[in-house]
């Protein structure tokens, strides 16, 4: 009973020392920290997911007083934060569209036809490798998720072998950008509501075989908005500097209906 | 010359990396760059020399006149972990270039097995204070000898044409092997 009680007095005034030396040190040795650092961390996401090109968010704070990086840099915190700090650096004018990653893919498991089972390891990164994953299009989305286990802001979730992208979580990081290994997502401007959902070049008639929501370049589209539909290279795509021109006409008659509005 | 004979056992005879196989996370973790493995060993020969000494202290003055024994190992980490936390304070204010040096690496020795093993080992080869420090900074030296002459062969490994299946950890631990085999030669010189 002795040794218990003398043992709890022991590393009990040990660990009472070494707190009160570490308090008294922590104290002692402070360093002048810029008062706006800790503000300008309360402001940014604090995800440290490192899109906006610096390690962590602290350091971004850091680099932003220095003046080495600008208030719209984080990426992931979009136009929200961004006002947010320029209202705390006191910059203005300052305008910031909200992007968004899009899928350019819109046929779901069923309806992409395969020509072989593929039964390996159930990445997109591995199906890849082997004979285009059993698809027919070398430009499909391989439907194993691999955008969806990287998302860092929970924002994908996959339907129908399709991953849908959840557009007021989506904060544009570019993490699915890199992991998909067929290049189909791309990072977009949000005030554009049309999206070409299709990455195929192969040609016209040979989509139409293999699948039903493809993109066959019939150029309805081009003849419908010129300005802004181009079919380069058996593929549609929007020229996104243009902003009010109407191309709901094209969707409509889009024969396979793979110009999505949002 | 005893000194020197405690120094050189613990430098290379009982070198802790090769030979006595402890601390083996660290020495595969940071050896892959040879400035990393340079700023860990520098990071772990202030601490360990530090941390050994304020332990020796603590155990033969505070734990064994009490009889306490049992509770070396409670104290030990807590002597590590508080001192480390210390000597980042310090380093930070007072030699900002050293704590750069050190960066990462200082905080990442709290949970370094060696200094733990290094201030057990002291005490259970009832070493007195100087020598137990001669010991640890004999230690130290072998600590970072190792790291170094490892991470100079990892630098030329990742240029070699390695079978895939063999790239990464495990020519890593074959290097370390054969390191070990050759480290294995020392035994027995000096007679110690």
């Amino acid at each position: 009973m002795f040794t218990l009680i003398l043992s709890i007095f022991v590393l009990g005034i040990l660990g009472f020392v070494f707190a009160a030396l570490l308090g008294y040190a922590a104290d002692y040795f402070k360093l002048e920290e810029d008062p706006r650092l800790q503000a300008i961390i309360k402001i940014l996401p604090g995800t440290n997911c490192g899109a906006c090109g610096s390690a962590s968010c602290h350091n971004f704070a850091e680099r932003l007083i220095k003046g080495e990086v600008q208030v719209s840099g984080c990426v992931a915190g979009g136009a929200e934060v961004a006002e947010k700090l320029a209202k705390f650096m006191g910059v203005e004018g300052l305008v910031v569209h909200k992007k968004l990653a899009i899928i350019h893919c819109g046929a779901t498991e069923k309806q992409r036809k395969k020509k072989a089972n593929y039964n390996g390891v159930k990445t997109c990164q591995a199906a890849d490798l082997v004979d285009d994953g059993g698809l027919f299009c070398a430009y499909a989305c391989l439907g194993y998720g691999d955008c969806y286990c990287v998302c860092p802001f929970d924002a994908i979730r996959m339907h129908e072998g399709l991953p849908i992208i959840g557009r007021d979580k989506c904060t544009a990081c570019g993490k699915c950008v890199e992991a998909c290994p067929r290049k189909i997502i791309s990072l977009r401007l949000f005030a554009k509501p049309y999206v070409i959902a299709c990455s195929s070049r192969d040609p016209g008639a040979y989509v139409r075989k293999i699948c039903p929501v493809g993109c066959i370049a019939c150029k309805i589209c081009e003849k419908e908005a010129p300005e802004l539909f181009k079919v380069i290279d058996n593929l549609a795509v929007i020229d996104y500097t243009i902003s009010d021109i109407d191309g709901d006409k094209a969707v409509e008659k889009c024969p396979t209906k793979c110009i999505l509005k949002f | 010359m005893e000194l020197f004979g405690i120094f050189f056992a613990a430098f290379l005879i009982n070198n802790i990396l090769l030979i006595r196989f402890i601390a083996l996370c660290s020495f595969f973790g940071v050896s892959t760059k040879l400035d990393t493995s340079v700023g860990m060993s520098s990071a772990v020969i202030f601490v360990m020399t530090i941390s050994s000494a304020i332990s020796w202290i603590l155990y033969h003055f505070i734990l064994a006149p009490f009889h306490l024994e049992f509770l070396r190992t409670a104290t030990f980490i807590l002597v590590i972990a508080g001192l480390v936390q210390l000597e980042e304070l310090y380093l930070k204010k007072m030699i900002p270039h050293l704590y750069r040096a050190m960066g990462i690496y200082l905080p990442l020795i709290t949970t370094n097995c060696a200094i733990l093993a290094v201030a057990f080992l002291a005490i259970d080869y009832r070493y007195n204070f100087l020598q137990a420090m001669v010991y640890s900074l004999g230690v130290s030296f072998g600590y970072s000898l190792a790291i170094v002459l490892f991470a100079y062969i990892r630098e030329r490994m990742a240029l070699a044409p390695i079978p895939k299946w063999f790239q990464g950890y495990p020519i890593a631990f074959i290097t370390a092997a054969l390191m070990s085999l050759a480290f294995l030669g020392f035994t027995g010189m000096f007679g110690l």
